[in-house]
């Protein structure tokens, strides 16, 4: 006899038997009594069950979920098997499917964080200016966009990461992950600078500076991935209000090394809270059970060469949206003193707008969604999504022009910079290059990353290309930039499956 | 083998037996072919010597092979009209049509690569809205949207992607589920003619049933799915050469779905004797213990409401429960321990977490309870019997099988019957010894990792010289106490 065979002795129920040694424990109510006396009320009992079955087997699936077995509806209902019980039950009830829970949407942020984002982009900006002592000597600009380009490189590359990791529920490895990426990212920017102090003859402060921008900009990358937007808050704190206070009391010599005091504490805070929230995350995880233990590899590779290949486009797009917004304040205007201050004014507004990207690119998320399921037809549906679209984007550029006019109003009110009408063109140009990287969010949030990627690279190209020619080439070419992703976004987010989620 | 969302990236006893079914047959090389969620998910195993390949079908990821965006979406027109009609479709038919698309996707997808560009396309999604709205009956049903088109593709292109991964070419194809883990296996079938075996330890179809009650997608979608999957484990079942359930109560499941009664054979999970060895004394104080996954459909409520009423007979009782949840469970813990506390029994009912060594959780008890509502061959039980302890357990799945005669089986959800054959046995030292024993003699004569062993090599040879299994030994009924078997039990 091969071990195929049964075992020969065969159950023994205890429920069947009399209640043997013990005494009853209640009187009276048994399980059985209280359950329904016949079929019709056992449809009653499985109402919902029934109701949105698609099948006979679902309800099968259900009583013997709920214990019912063949021998328990043969004595009690006289059915043959569950599965018989369960085809009488399903013709008996009418269809009448319940619609799902609503799912808690995942686009119903709240309005604060978007704006919340804008803030922490363009708060930033402010301590620019104020370390301007430091930024002295050759070479600084060179110096700054080099850690500019590296460290949004390096951030958008771990944001994208860190999303993906926390998109599979994995809190545990997402807060591994993003320790390890921004200590490993900083390390790159690290390298860049130093590549950069031995072939420029920058001085150390402004090597210094960069690094600090390096390490800002990895720390925030990790606080807004893990939701830690107050933390941040805290974080700019002293960097932004002592670069406030130093450049509104007049850049006083005396406050000088104060303020620059406080610029340093915003990375380092930035670092440190970064370190202390990814290990508070990062517990050691619950294993199985104990019986596992001795096989079981205590935990995986940390990072996929599939998930690294996945976030080099986003390491890219970091790369050329840093350029497109640096490189007209780099290269400065002909005649300039070689930066460009209408350029760096513009760029404040610019990184608060993000945060109306943001938020727009939720209002489109939930548009769409809904006319999804208030639509029958792709066709009618792709009109009704390139509506959405255009409005989304106008929303998205009202919100860009009006900040700008804000931030340009308060700066000449302050008389911080002055201003002419010759500046207009630069800041148009900008408005531009805005709408254009709120359409490359857009799609790359779409699952699109490769056209923003080979349209911003050569939008890029051109302006470092026609540079002689003054901020006309910036015009036209983040016009056209904007332009044509418009274009592609309403040829690829008309098409229905695009949306699924 | 093929496993899904197991072996070797997930705990639990379908990867207990994987491991131990590997590494008890050195003799064979193994390919392991693991449909996982995402290719992120990190190994929880370390591979046996013998495992010599590995390949790794994410489901949720990336397309394999992604093409750009492909505006005609390669997909013959045809062959999408035939799926989405077979799954529409309600006559007896629609079954066989299924198998042969699914073979015609196969066909085109080694061919032309990934089907995914074809099945999550606009085409796609324009044919099935247009079936949906020529089929669909005008009565309170709510009619679908093209949201519901879209996921419904979605869902289908996803579940479809082990077609599109190169067979893997080996002697016997073992999926270790049915559903989605037969798909590779399947696959090899139709390119190799290597033979299948089916092993299911749940059904994995009733499994379906149940998740999507709960399913985020409206009826019309779930509908399609749950049909997809209905006649997906069908063919599962009518490809394969032989099917090897865990339990005989399954088999109900099985011949339901087509199974033919004579591939089917029963093969019990084993424990090792040497690891359980017979427990020698009882704790003092009179226990009652429990082990498993801190899960709901362990159903903790009906143990810990049945031994509040314990409670109430025998104050100096104590529950021990042994384990954790698993990730995302821990809700469920709290609630578990809240019941408790409601109970009044908060004090005497404590949550032990996990063991190490998990023989003594069992030592801590002098009966171990099983209140699952679902189970297939549990474990637990079988290694409790094997360390000599009597079990109360909730007639489900396998559990009649395992315990025989040798324990007390109650009605799942039923509180009072758990508690009276609780007390029965604690008031009882003679009748636990002389259960006792005898569950550890049964243990050692039918479940044992060695027995089981030795039935899959003597599948596999059969399977693998080409040979259908040899008419079995009709399985005994002999020394049945109740009337009340499996409808698979009649001798012949």
């Amino acid at each position: 006899m091969s071990a195929l065979a049964l075992p020969a002795r065969w159950p023994h129920r205890a429920y069947p038997m009399s209640d043997g040694p013990g005494q009853p424990l209640m009187a009276g109510a048994h399980a059985e009594d209280s359950q329904p006396r016949d079929v019709e009320a056992l449809c009653e009992q499985f109402a919902l069950v029934c109701e949105s079955a698609v099948d006979s087997l679902e309800i099968a699936s259900a009583l013997e979920f709920e214990g019912w077995s063949d021998q328990a509806v043969r004595e009690r209902y006289g059915a043959s098997d569950v599965f018989t019980l369960a085809e009488e039950m399903y013709l008996r009830v009418q269809r009448q499917p319940a619609e799902p829970e609503p799912l808690p949407d995942p686009w119903q942020a709240s309005k604060v964080r978007p704006a919340l984002h804008g803030l922490l982009y363009g708060l930033p900006t402010v301590c620019f200016p104020a370390a301007a002592g430091l930024l002295t000597g050759p070479s600084v600009l060179g110096v700054l966009v080099i850690a500019l380009l590296t460290s949004w490189a390096m951030s958008q590359a771990l944001a994208y990461l860190g999303y993906v990791r926390l998109g599979q529920t994995d809190s545990v490895q997402a807060a591994r992950l993003l320790r390890a990426g921004m200590l490993a990212g900083l390390a790159g920017v690290m390298l860049a600078l130093a590549v950069a102090a031995a072939a420029l003859p920058a001085r150390i402060p402004a090597i210094i500076f960069g690094a600090g921008v390096g390490a800002y900009m990895l720390g925030a990358t990790v606080l807004i991935v893990l939701r830690g937007e107050r933390l941040l808050l805290f974080v700019l704190a002293p960097g932004v209000l002592g670069a406030a206070s130093f450049l509104l009391l007049g850049r006083p010599p005396q406050l000088q090394h104060a303020a620059w005091g406080a610029l340093a504490a915003t990375p380092l805070l930035a670092l440190a809270l970064a370190v202390v929230r990814t290990t508070r995350d990062a517990g050691l995880p619950a294993l199985g059970r104990g019986r596992h233990a001795r096989t079981a590899v205590a935990a995986g590779k940390l990072l996929a060469a599939a998930e690294l290949r996945g976030a080099l486009p986003s390491a890219l797009f970091g790369l050329l949206a840093a350029g497109l917004l640096v490189f007209p304040v780099a290269a400065g205007l002909p005649g300039d003193r070689g930066t460009n201050t209408g350029a760096l004014l513009v760029s404040l507004p610019l990184a608060l707008s993000m945060g109306a990207a943001e938020w727009a690119l939720v209002w489109f998320r939930r548009r769409t969604q809904r006319l999804l399921r208030t639509t029958w037809e792709l066709r009618a549906f792709a009109i009704r999504a390139r509506l959405v679209l255009l409005a989304a984007l106008l929303q998205y550029l009202t919100a860009a022009v009006l900040l700008t006019i804000a931030v340009i109003t308060v700066a000449a009110e302050t008389r911080l910079v002055q201003l002419h009408w010759t500046a207009l063109p630069q800041i148009a140009a900008y408005m531009a290059l805005g709408g254009a990287m709120f359409l490359a969010l857009l799609l790359q949030a779409f699952g699109s990353r490769i056209f923003p990627l080979v349209t911003c690279a050569a939008a890029l190209a051109f302006e470092v290309a026609g540079r002689g020619l003054g901020v006309s080439v910036q015009l036209v070419t983040c016009t056209e930039l904007l332009f044509v992703l418009a274009g592609y976004a309403a040829l690829v987010l008309g098409s229905a499956v695009r949306h699924a989620c | 083998m093929m496993t899904e969302g197991t072996y070797p990236y997930g705990f639990g006893g379908v990867s207990v037996w994987c491991d131990q079914l590997i590494r008890g047959m050195p003799g064979y090389d193994f390919h392991l072919v693991s449909l996982v969620a995402s290719q992120a998910e990190p190994a929880v195993w370390s591979l046996p010597d013998n495992v010599v390949s590995m390949v790794r079908v994410p489901l949720w990821g990336p397309q394999p092979a992604a093409p750009a965006v492909s505006w005609r979406g390669g997909l013959p027109l045809r062959l999408l009209r035939q799926l989405i009609d077979a799954l529409l479709d309600s006559s007896a038919d629609a079954q066989r049509r299924f198998g042969y698309v699914l073979r015609e996707l196969f066909d085109y997808s080694s061919q032309h690569g990934s089907l995914s560009a074809g099945l999550a396309s606009d085409k796609a999604v324009r044919l099935l809205s247009n079936s949906w709205q020529e089929r669909w009956p005008d009565s309170d049903r709510p009619a679908p949207t093209l949201h519901d088109a879209v996921a419904a593709m979605q869902l289908l292109d996803h579940s479809l992607r082990p077609l599109s991964y190169a067979p893997v070419l080996a002697d016997i194809g073992h999926a270790v589920t049915n559903g989605l883990g037969v798909l590779p296996a399947l696959t090899a079938k139709w390119r190799y003619g290597m033979p299948v075996l089916v092993t299911e330890h749940g059904i994995y179809l009733r499994e379906q049933y149940l998740l999507n009650r709960r399913s985020p997608y409206r009826w019309p979608v779930k509908a399609l799915y749950l049909r997809f999957m209905r006649h997906l484990c069908a063919v599962g079942y009518h490809e394969a050469a032989a099917i090897t359930p865990g339990n005989v109560y399954n088999r109900r499941w099985e011949e339901r779905l087509g199974a033919e009664p004579s591939r089917i054979r029963t093969v019990y999970n084993g424990v090792d004797p040497a690891a359980f060895p017979a427990l020698t004394g009882e704790p003092e104080v009179p226990t009652i213990s429990w082990v498993g996954r801190i899960d709901p459909i362990k159903d903790l409520e009906t143990l810990l409401r049945a031994f509040a009423l314990v409670h109430q007979r025998m104050p100096e009782a104590r529950l021990r429960l042994f384990g954790s949840p698993p990730k995302g469970r821990e809700p469920y813990l709290q609630s578990c321990r809240a019941l408790a506390a409601d109970l009044g029994i908060g004090e005497v009912a404590t949550f032990e977490g996990r063991v190490e060594n998990i023989r003594d959780a069992y030592d801590a008890g002098r009966i171990v309870v099983l209140s699952s509502v679902s189970e297939g061959f549990p474990y637990s039980l079988i290694e409790a019997m094997t360390c000599g302890r009597t079990c109360v357990a909730t007639d489900v799945g396998g559990v009649t099988e395992a315990i025989g005669d040798t324990g007390l089986v109650v009605p799942p959800r039923n509180p009072e019957r758990m508690a009276r054959a609780c007390l029965t046995l604690l008031r009882d030292a003679g009748l636990r010894r002389r259960l006792g024993a005898a569950a550890r003699a049964r243990a050692l004569e039918h479940f044992t990792v060695d027995g089981a062993i030795n039935t899959f090599d003597e599948i596999y040879s059969f399977l693998g010289s080409g040979h259908p299994l040899p008419m079995a030994h009709p399985e005994p009924d002999t020394g049945v106490l109740s009337g009340d078997l499996p409808r698979s039990q009649t001798a012949g």
